[in-house]
Order: C-alpha cells, then sequence, then structure tokens
C-alpha cells in the first residue's frame, strides 16, 4: 500500500495506468505456487501456472494505482492465450477502460494485457474493482 | 467428454498464513486483507482472503483437467459473489456446459465453475455460501 493519495474522479478511458516488467524466475513462480497451494501439472513444471501470470498482472494495477484499503475486487475476466515458461520476462500493461461513480464506490475497469520479451501476447483480461469514494 | 459431465474438484483450507503468503507473492498488501484492524473496521468485520487467491482455483481445477491447453487458450469470466475468510474450507467444482467442433479444428469445452466456502455433504443441509460463480471455456485438439 502507498499512502500518497490518487484523485481516481480524475482518471479517464483510455489512460495507461500501469506498466511493469517482472521476470518470472523460479523463485518468484514458487512463491506463487505454494501460496495458492496449486496441485495442477502445470505447477512445478517448466512452465508457469497461467494464474500467476494473471496475478502479476493485477499486482501492476494495485501498486501503480495505489489502491487503498477497503477496495473491492468486484469481478475479473481473463483470456490465456499462450503458455508461459519459467524464466521469461512479461510486460503486464493495464489501461483505464471505465470510471464511473455507484453509491460511495467508484467503478474502475481496468484493460489488461501482457506480454512477453519477444513480443508474444500471453494473456488479455479486465478487472473490476470498487475504490472507496 | 460430454456435456454435463463433472470436471474433479479442488478442496483448499484457506488459513491467514496462506492469504500473508499471497500477499507476499503477489505483492497486494490491501490491509483489508493482513491487518487484522484494519479489517475489523471493515464492512467485511474481519481479514479476509484475496479474491484473486480464491481465483486461482478455478485456474487450477481447468489446469487439471486440461493441462498445458489451459495456459494456451483458456478463457475465464468471474464475479466474486461473497467474501472468503482465513479459516474457511472451500470447494471449486465444474461441469461441463457445452461442446462445440471448431472449424479449424479442435474443440471448444465450455464450463460452469462455482467456488463455495464450506461446502456441505448431500443430505447435510446447505450450509455453504458461493463466494465465486465462473464460465471458463479451453479449446482441445
Amino acid at each position: 500500500m502507498n499512502d500518497n493519495p490518487v484523485d481516481y474522479a480524475a482518471l479517464s478511458a483510455g489512460q495507461t495506468v500501469s506498466r511493469q516488467v517482472c521476470l518470472l524466475d523460479d523463485a518468484t513462480i514458487s512463491a506463487y505456487v505454494a501460496a495458492v497451494d496449486d496441485g495442477s501439472p502445470l505447477a512445478g513444471s517448466e512452465f508457469v501456472t497461467p494464474m500467476a501470470v494473471a496475478a502479476l498482472s493485477v499486482r501492476g494495477v494495485v501498486n501503480d494505482l495505489r489502491i487503498p484499503g477497503g477496495t473491492l475486487h468486484l469481478g475479473q475476466e481473463i483470456e490465456f492465450t499462450d503458455a508461459v515458461r519459467v524464466g521469461e520476462t512479461i510486460t503486464c500493461a493495464a489501461e483505464l477502460s471505465q470510471n464511473s461513480l455507484r453509491g460511495a464506490s467508484r467503478i474502475l475497469v481496468v484493460g489488461l494485457s501482457v506480454t512477453t520479451g519477444n513480443g508474444r501476447t500471453v494473456m488479455t483480461g479486465k478487472s473490476t474493482i470498487a475504490v472507496p469514494a | 467428454m460430454a456435456a454435463g459431465d463433472a470436471l474433479a474438484s479442488v478442496d483448499h483450507l484457506i488459513t491467514q498464513e496462506a492469504v500473508s503468503a499471497y500477499a507476499e507473492a503477489s505483492g497486494d498488501f490491501n490491509p483489508i486483507h493482513i491487518d487484522a484492524e484494519f479489517a475489523a473496521g471493515s464492512h467485511f468485520g474481519r481479514r479476509i482472503a484475496h479474491g484473486m487467491m480464491i481465483a486461482a482455483t478455478v485456474s487450477e481445477l481447468m489446469a487439471g483437467e486440461f493441462g498445458l491447453d489451459w495456459a494456451r487458450s483458456g478463457k475465464l469470466k468471474l464475479r466474486f459473489r461473497a467474501p472468503v475468510f482465513p479459516g474457511d474450507q472451500i470447494q471449486t467444482r465444474g461441469t461441463i456446459k457445452k461442446i462445440d467442433e471448431l472449424q479449424e479444428g479442435g474443440r471448444r469445452i465450455t464450463c460452469t465453475v462455482v467456488t463455495v466456502r464450506n461446502p456441505s455433504d448431500p443430505g447435510e443441509g446447505d450450509s455453504e455460501e458461493v463466494a465465486i460463480t465462473a464460465q471458463t471455456s479451453v479449446v482441445v485438439a
């Protein structure tokens, strides 16, 4: 959490709100797999368990938008388009697609895109969150 | 594999230790997940697990059934319906909704998936609560 406030009302659709580069090394992926206790065959394989990619893309939004405590994650859409190998570097980009006020919350819809170093798109998605207004 | 078939379910006990480990692994340190004092003053009254941590069980279920095809072509659309609290037992289960033959080859398998907290066995009453509803799909050869 970052204490510096963001003026969420001033964010506009089409605005890039996050861009982060992340190395998916064995330590990073192993920590993720252990935390979620992933028992699928992809966990521990040469491939990254795909939800780790999604989690790291959401991390970029959480950190770069300085999401405050009390924010709720309402919905999530994800499309995986290619497998990622452990050791690859990904770039996670996020663009605001919707910003509206609903009651005591500001609803932000953020589009996600994840590419590898050689330009392969491996994931796209959309996060819907409710930030206390 | 046919419409109506059940997928192998995934069960987990959600502990505060796991939630804290997820915060470290994901970089999401929202205090509603890790700060008991902050969470006590929140709408939920106590700490809750990260939504994406619980959503990971949907991906685990699909990867368990479809392996690398899930990583290469999986689609997931979900809603978080209710929070999951440390100490909750959760179960994620799915059913094949339909299978479409694709013109370019292969089949797209669409599934309905739900995650419940405190699952109850048939005949034990209805103590469970839906935490996530999801629709998933994957393309297989």
